[in-house]
């Protein structure tokens, strides 16, 4: 099911991840910035949604209550709203739509790339709602895996019932979109956040009484953060450009007038676009295509913007070199990469991760990208990229991890269970077939005492695995990532 | 002739079927088909296939004398293997019952040259039950006297006596050995590159040292006359040709070995399953991999006195729809009730009461941590110790050395192969790349290519225990167990 909602929605990964930045961000920030030039709009668009539903609108704020105390609560809670759906809140979703439609097209103008995404969000949600309502059950506490219990959150978020009114509609399709892996990786989903809090930031008024600094990091912009989280648990790279972001709001004195104070915030966010993902992107395909001697297999995993712009330069830059591209279940993501690859010319074999062990050892060089750094050196990527660095290091092949330095974090990690992120289990069960057989699957799972299915997203390679790290700083040994992280520490207190 | 019936798919019920009342040409023919077109796949259904048809071989071949009969069993299986070359098993059969007959009829010239026939004749022909069959071995003949400080891989090869064949035998073993004043010790031992390259069938070196060997039917070979080895084993009495054993004589016998063999693959899981538990204790956690009736009776087993937890690993694209009809219903996809004997219905470990885990195959390095124990089905098990098992097997093996988590491999005798892997990637068997990918992928199709191995081999270093239906055994020990079962003159049974 994943399967079939990522090919057709897979170009729109490319438009909204950065694989070109220079020219994805202006293509993100069309939209954004034709909202921001109908500032007026934006405001109107929030005036006008509480007008529409200003007969639902009591009914809605106390359900968004209710649902603020069920997310706050266990997730025990959460069949209720998941169930609710299929009855009542149908007509609530056709309600709702449109007015995230209308807002998406008001504000976006005739730029499309936001409109669409809307839209196939919604042709998806909706695929992926009617598919995993009935698997919804089986979230209860009977089919977590002991082992990794504390990872289960609530149940991802894949509609916008119930969303807070202050989400701003671009945060509501960016959340779905992730909930449904169509914006996915670590740099797609840090870019596609900060676009997006861009026109939140433009479209802000702060209320009387309040300042600017005081209010938007608390008041505004924290439910905008919960609602990505609950479409899915957000990434270290997130996690630190939220940082930033609060940190420059912080900073912000309240005296500076608010439309100086908004422009200041969102030059801030197109800085941090570019320094730390743009041209940090740019500097690490450079320097990582250089170590592409001619002639070389390039092993990879999955799918990383990061690997996938390195072969692309190291390809234009006339070396000549076969890829072999590894993929697994559940996402798929290498498929597309190597589409991506073969597209541009390279020669490229593409094999299920079972293969490993026989594609290692035709490599000659191993290119991994990384969902974190963590600071004991150790990589935290898509799960399987560990088996692939135990085979590189078994056959002292190189593996050389390109990360940009938004993704380091202090954090430690000794193994994958302490911390990672525990996606939906029948995900895995999707694959057969759809239709009456995964019905027939996902009910003999629900109804089975003692049958769990496991969908962890994430495992940790450990650092002696790792022979480089490719960063904007420079290349190192996984050892300096904490050093790395001082050097980041500095440039934030000198900014 | 399979097209007279394409109306179901031709499977192994249909051939045994088709035993019964055609001719033997066409029933080789037919099962070369089938084997060729997988359409009889698993060791298992091989080994049976193999076996009927080889018995049929037996009962309708008219010739004069034994060798007669060695070179029929021999062509008929070379055709075999032609067809499937990489499915061990089908050799193994066939070398099985050449090595029978070769017992039987030693036996026979014993009994009629010998005074000490009876005892020789009773030792050959039913020696070896069940796990007594090493400890009747190393009684047999002392080790310390005819193995001298010699690694494990030569002494697969080494001239020694070989045992009889039977171990489903329900005879008891023989308290003394046969011969025992027959044997010399060896003086001296082949080089340790003679006895490799001698497999390999090439090396002039070797047919110098083991002419014998490497020429094996009736044989006249001058130059095996130089060897001390062959020396050795022509005075121990075992007769270099059968042409003057009648085959009336043996035919009864080998028969009826051959039936022992058949009823052995049919009792060989349940053997198994009497070692679980001494292998598993409570509350462990175990991974396993692949849809194995072998490793689900074994765990069932265990189950019925203890509670533990087993991580099923579903290996993409090969093994998944077998191991997910595996984990909810119980049996896997190739389960045909025709052949089953056991009298309890086949259960899902949950219905044993057993928490299943089901998890993708790239996750399993990062839940590796957590095993105790990795207990694997395997394709086939080599000479040295080593593996062919499913496409993944590498992976999951690796992660558990690196996580020092002890690996037990369960085999039936019968996938115990003679066969020394000299070249691993000749082991491997690639598949179908429809499977990776669909076909109808345009861009895929067109632009890159896709494999799809089946198999991994996996060296006898990784592993720590095999578990066969005569026992535990070290990796180390499984050149005995060939011996035992083979004849060194059939390890080649090319001309």
């Amino acid at each position: 099911m994943e399967n079939t909602n990522m090919s057709p929605s897979s170009p729109l990964p490319s438009i909204v991840a950065p694989t070109a930045p220079d020219s994805a961000i202006p293509a993100r920030d069309g939209p954004m910035q034709a909202a921001a030039a109908n500032s007026p709009s934006g405001p109107d668009t929030q005036a006008a949604a509480p007008k529409k539903l200003s007969g639902a609108e009591l009914k809605k704020l106390k359900q968004a209550e209710k649902a603020a105390k069920r997310a706050a609560k266990k997730s025990e809670a959460t069949p209720p709203p998941i169930q609710q759906p299929g009855e009542q809140p149908g007509k609530q979703k056709r309600q709702l739509q449109p007015q995230q439609e209308h807002g998406g097209s008001k504000s976006a103008g005739q730029a499309s790339s936001l409109k669409i995404s809307a839209k196939s969000t919604q042709a998806s949600r909706r695929a992926s709602v009617s598919a995993p309502a009935p698997a919804a059950p089986p979230s209860g506490p009977k089919k977590r895996v002991g082992l990794f219990g504390h990872l289960y959150g609530n149940a991802r978020r894949h509609t916008i019932e119930n969303a807070p009114k202050e989400v701003h509609p671009s945060v509501l399709a960016l959340g779905l979109q992730m909930s449904s892996y169509e914006v996915c990786g670590s740099t797609a989903r840090c870019v596609g956040m900060l676009q997006a809090f861009k026109s939140v930031i433009k479209s802000y008024t702060t209320p009387q009484g309040t300042s600017l600094a005081r209010h938007l990091t608390a008041h505004h912009l924290s439910p905008q953060i919960e609602f990505l989280k609950a479409c899915r648990p957000i990434s270290i790279s997130m996690g630190n450009s939220i940082r930033f972001l609060k940190d420059q709001i912080i900073k912000i004195d309240p005296s500076v007038p608010e439309p100086i104070a908004k422009r200041t915030l969102v030059a801030a966010i197109d800085t941090f676009l570019h320094e730390r993902i743009s041209a940090a992107d740019t500097v690490i395909a450079q320097a990582a295509s250089a170590r592409i001697l001619p002639g070389e297999t390039i092993l990879t995993f999955a799918k990383s913007s990061l690997v996938l712009k390195t072969l692309l330069a190291a390809h234009n830059a006339g070396t000549s070199f076969n890829v072999i591209v590894l993929d697994s279940k559940p996402l798929f993501e290498g498929r597309r990469m190597a589409k991506d690859l073969a597209a541009a010319g390279i020669p490229t074999q593409y094999m299920p991760i079972s293969a490993a062990s026989h594609a290692v050892a035709e490599a000659n060089r191993i290119f991994l990208g990384a969902h974190a750094m963590m600071a004991n050196g150790r990589l935290f990527s898509r799960v399987g990229t560990a088996i692939v660095a135990m085979h590189a290091h078994e056959h002292d092949v190189p593996v050389i991890v390109c990360c940009q330095s938004v993704k380091f974090t202090d954090r430690v990690a000794l193994d994958s269970i302490v911390g990672n992120e525990v996606a939906p289990a029948d995900e895995l069960l999707g694959y057969i077939g759809g239709g009456p057989a995964r019905e027939q699957l996902l009910k003999t799972w629900t109804e089975t005492p003692g049958l769990q299915v496991l969908n962890i997203l994430y495992d940790v390679t450990p650092a002696e695995y790792v022979k480089l790290v490719v960063t904007e700083y420079g290349s190192l040994p996984p050892s300096s990532v904490p050093a790395v992280l001082r050097i980041l520490e500095t440039a934030q207190l000198g900014m | 002739m399979p097209g007279a019936m394409n109306s179901a798919t031709p499977d192994l019920p249909y051939f045994l079927k088709a035993l019964k009342s055609r001719d033997v040409e066409p029933c080789i023919e037919l099962l070369a088909d089938l084997l060729k077109r997988r359409q009889i796949r698993t060791p298992r259904l091989c080994a049976l296939a193999t076996t009927h048809l080889l018995r049929r071989v037996l009962a309708d071949f008219r010739g004069a004398n034994a060798d007669e009969l060695l070179l029929r069993i021999r062509s008929v299986g070379r055709r075999l293997i032609a067809a499937t070359p990489r499915e061990m098993v089908v050799g193994n059969m066939v070398r099985r019952v050449l090595a029978l007959i070769r017992e039987v009829a030693e036996g026979a010239i014993l009994g009629s040259d010998r005074s000490v026939s009876d005892e020789g004749l009773d030792g050959d022909s039913e020696r070896d039950g069940d796990s007594e069959a090493e400890k009747q071995e190393s009684r047999n003949h002392s080790p310390v006297r005819h193995r001298p400080n010699l690694s494990s891989g030569i002494s697969t090869f080494s001239p020694l006596k070989h045992g009889a064949t039977e171990p489903a035998s329900m005879v008891p073993p023989k308290a003394e050995g046969e011969l025992p004043g027959t044997y010399t010790p060896l003086p001296i031992r082949p080089s340790l590159q003679t006895a490799l390259t001698q497999v390999s069938t090439i090396a002039p070196t070797a047919q110098q040292m083991f002419g014998l060997f490497t020429q094996p039917e009736i044989d006249d070979d001058p130059s095996g006359v130089d060897s001390p080895a062959l020396q050795s084993v022509k005075s121990s009495g075992r007769p270099e040709n059968f042409t003057e054993v009648p085959l009336k004589d043996i035919k009864a016998e080998v028969l009826e070995s051959v039936r022992e063999i058949l009823d052995e693959l049919e009792s060989v899981d349940q053997e198994i399953a009497l070692y679980a538990l001494d292998h598993i204790h409570a509350d462990e956690i175990i991974l396993t991999y692949t849809a194995s009736l072998t490793v689900q009776n074994f765990l069932l087993t265990a189950a019925r006195k203890r509670k533990f937890t087993v991580i099923h690993v579903e290996g993409y694209p090969n093994e998944s729809a077998s191991t997910v009809t595996t984990i909810f219903g119980g049996r896997p996809q190739e389960f045909n009730e025709e052949l089953e004997l056991a009298d309890e219905p086949f259960k899902p470990l949950t219905a044993a009461g057993i928490t299943v885990i089901m998890i993708p195959d790239a996750a399993v390095f990062a839940l590796m941590s957590r095993v105790n124990k990795v207990i694997l089905a395997t394709h086939t098990v080599l000479a040295n110790g080593g593996l062919v098992a499913a496409a993944g097997a590498g992976n999951i093996v690796k992660a558990a050395k690196v996580h020092q988590t002890p690996v037990v491999v369960l085999s039936g005798v019968y996938k115990l192969s003679p066969i020394y892997p000299f070249d691993n990637d000749e082991l491997i068997e690639w598949g179908d790349a429809g499977v990776v990918e669909r076909y109808s992928d345009q861009e895929i199709v067109q632009k890159l290519k896709v494999f799809n191995p089946l198999y991994d081999y996996i060296t006898p270093d990784l592993i720590d225990l095999y578990i066969t239906n005569l026992g535990g055994h070290a990796p180390s020990y499984l050149y005995k167990i060939v011996m035992d079962h083979y004849d060194i003159k059939d390890v080649n049974l090319e001309d």
